[in-house]
């Protein structure tokens, strides 16, 4: 995976509980809609929580992280397929 | 010991490449190596279609390359390993709370009183594993027998996704011609002693004359002797329930051979911090910090060195690895090195004496509440600013939780 480590718009599913669906997120000017989730994790830095989504737009695998002190969205990493 | 136990061994299948597959579907039904991030680095793990190829861990990637060349390597990610094991462990504590995690990828449950809740163990093994690909979509083996010994070699039996049962009236059948060597504890040096003997089956093992066995290897013997038979008597361990801990320690192999003492320093600065840093979080002091050196052609040592009093500060363990690296004549290049304490204290914290002894105690308190709110070395000593840290993929043999999981190179 191409490591990117951008900020990035997110529309994302917050479902009573716990779970986050992100839905679509932006990426230099371009939409990319999420066809599937693969993996989650979570992760800590520091005393932050980050959530991890291994997802695909149905081409490409992206990693997107929301850290949750911040409510901040990340595109982690890209792996072309 | 409780007679008639009944224990699972879950030993997930080829865990660090399953979870890339299933992180990555592209990567699914394909050769893939998990490797470290660092310059040298070794296979960790491997998929199943990898090792169809002969691609084994512990292998270096241009071997492996030369054994599959379509392999793809990717560089494992232990966060994502560490939070799935946590997860996995949750669902294995639903059916016991006792649980011994024995490795990040493994652990024993002994289910003997949770028999009555869901039937049988059996049933016990096929809920774990549904659960366990359902939500992550990963498989395991499952072994069941009356002891840790037999319930892992069970689980090898069959793989991946195998369940296999060891029941206590087939014992005897089962090790009669099983090779010693496939017993954990086993290893290639000791298979060679026992081979010298004319052992090599479990049944030929069993039936060997105990006192022979204990002359030669002492009180190990006779447990050879019970693991011949099939016997183990070892509890399932919690890990709240666990013998304190006698070490804390890191080590990590360096990305070339370094000769330069400077780069040497520069390492065990880092690396007693680590030690430091997660002593101070499970309040523990040592006494005698040890330091490993491993050099280019693999001869290892390791030498210590007693102080008079107990310390968690990463200075101060610095200072006592760099006293004993100056009585060392470094002969080669090196290529590991570590850091530990031993001879340990634990949650015996109380104010220092004197006034320098609180001023460190209080800057490295202070250290640790930024770090712990920021991220690991966001302060550190100056020197290590810029250093990198974190490339390397965690061993299989890492534990997720709890002040064990030490020595993670």
């Amino acid at each position: 995976m191409q490591p990117v480590a951008e900020s990035i718009r997110v529309a994302a599913i917050f479902t009573p509980g716990t779970q986050i669906k992100p839905v679509w997120f932006e990426w230099r000017c371009r939409k990319h809609a999420i066809a599937a989730t693969s993996y989650f994790w979570k992760d800590s830095l520091g005393a932050a929580t980050r959530l991890h989504f291994a997802v695909s737009d149905g081409s490409n695998l992206f990693e997107l992280m929301f850290d949750t002190s911040d409510q901040s969205w990340t595109l982690v990493g890209v792996e072309a397929q | 010991m409780e007679q008639n136990r009944i224990i699972l061994h879950i030993d997930m299948n080829a865990f660090f490449a399953s979870v890339e597959q299933q992180s990555n579907p592209a990567l699914s039904g394909k050769p893939v190596a998990v490797i470290g991030a660092a310059k040298r680095t070794i296979i960790t793990t491997c998929s199943y279609e990898a090792r169809a190829f002969g691609v084994k861990t512990g292998m270096n990637s241009w071997e492996a390359r030369q054994k599959c060349p379509q392999l793809i390597f990717v560089v494992g990610n232990n966060r994502k390993y560490s939070y799935t094991s946590k997860q996995i462990i949750a669902i294995m504590r639903q059916y016991t709370p006792q649980v011994e995690v024995f490795s990040i990828d493994e652990a024993f449950l002994d289910v003997t009183a949770s028999l009555s809740l869901f039937g049988s163990a059996e049933k016990i093994a096929h809920l774990i594993k549904l659960q366990i690909r359902e939500r992550f979509g990963l498989t395991c083996s499952v072994g069941i027998a009356p002891n840790k010994l037999l319930a892992k070699l069970a689980s090898d039996m069959q793989k991946p996704d195998g369940l296999t049962i060891i029941e206590p009236e087939k014992v005897a059948q089962v090790m009669e011609r099983l090779p010693i060597q496939a017993l954990c504890g086993i290893g290639a040096k000791m298979q060679q002693h026992l081979t010298k003997f004319g052992i090599k089956t479990c049944g030929e093992l069993g039936r060997f004359p105990v006192e022979t066995l204990r002359k030669h290897f002492g009180v190990t013997g006779e447990r050879l002797h019970f693991m011949g038979l099939g016997v183990d008597d070892s509890p399932v361990v919690p890990e709240d329930e666990a013998e304190e801990v006698k070490s804390v320690g890191h080590s990590t192999t360096l990305d070339r051979d370094i000769t330069d003492r400077s780069e040497i320093l520069l390492q065990l600065l880092q690396l007693s911090e680590m030690v430091g840093r997660r002593a101070r979080k499970y309040q523990v002091t040592g006494r005698t910090v040890t330091l490993t050196v491993r050099y280019a052609d693999f001869t290892t040592f390791s030498k210590q060195q007693s102080r008079g009093d107990y310390t968690n500060n990463s200075e101060e363990i610095y200072r006592a690895a760099v006293k004993i690296l100056d009585t060392l004549d470094l002969t080669q290049p090196v290529r590991l090195l570590g850091v530990k304490i031993t001879n340990l204290r634990h949650h015996t914290e109380q104010l220092p004496l004197f006034a320098e002894e609180r001023k460190k105690a209080l800057v490295a308190s202070a250290m640790d509440d930024v770090n712990n709110k920021f991220g690991d070395f966001a302060v550190t000593f100056g020197s290590l600013i810029g250093k990198e840290k974190g490339a390397k993929v965690i061993s299989p043999a890492w534990r997720p939780e709890g002040v064990r999981n030490v020595d993670a190179d």
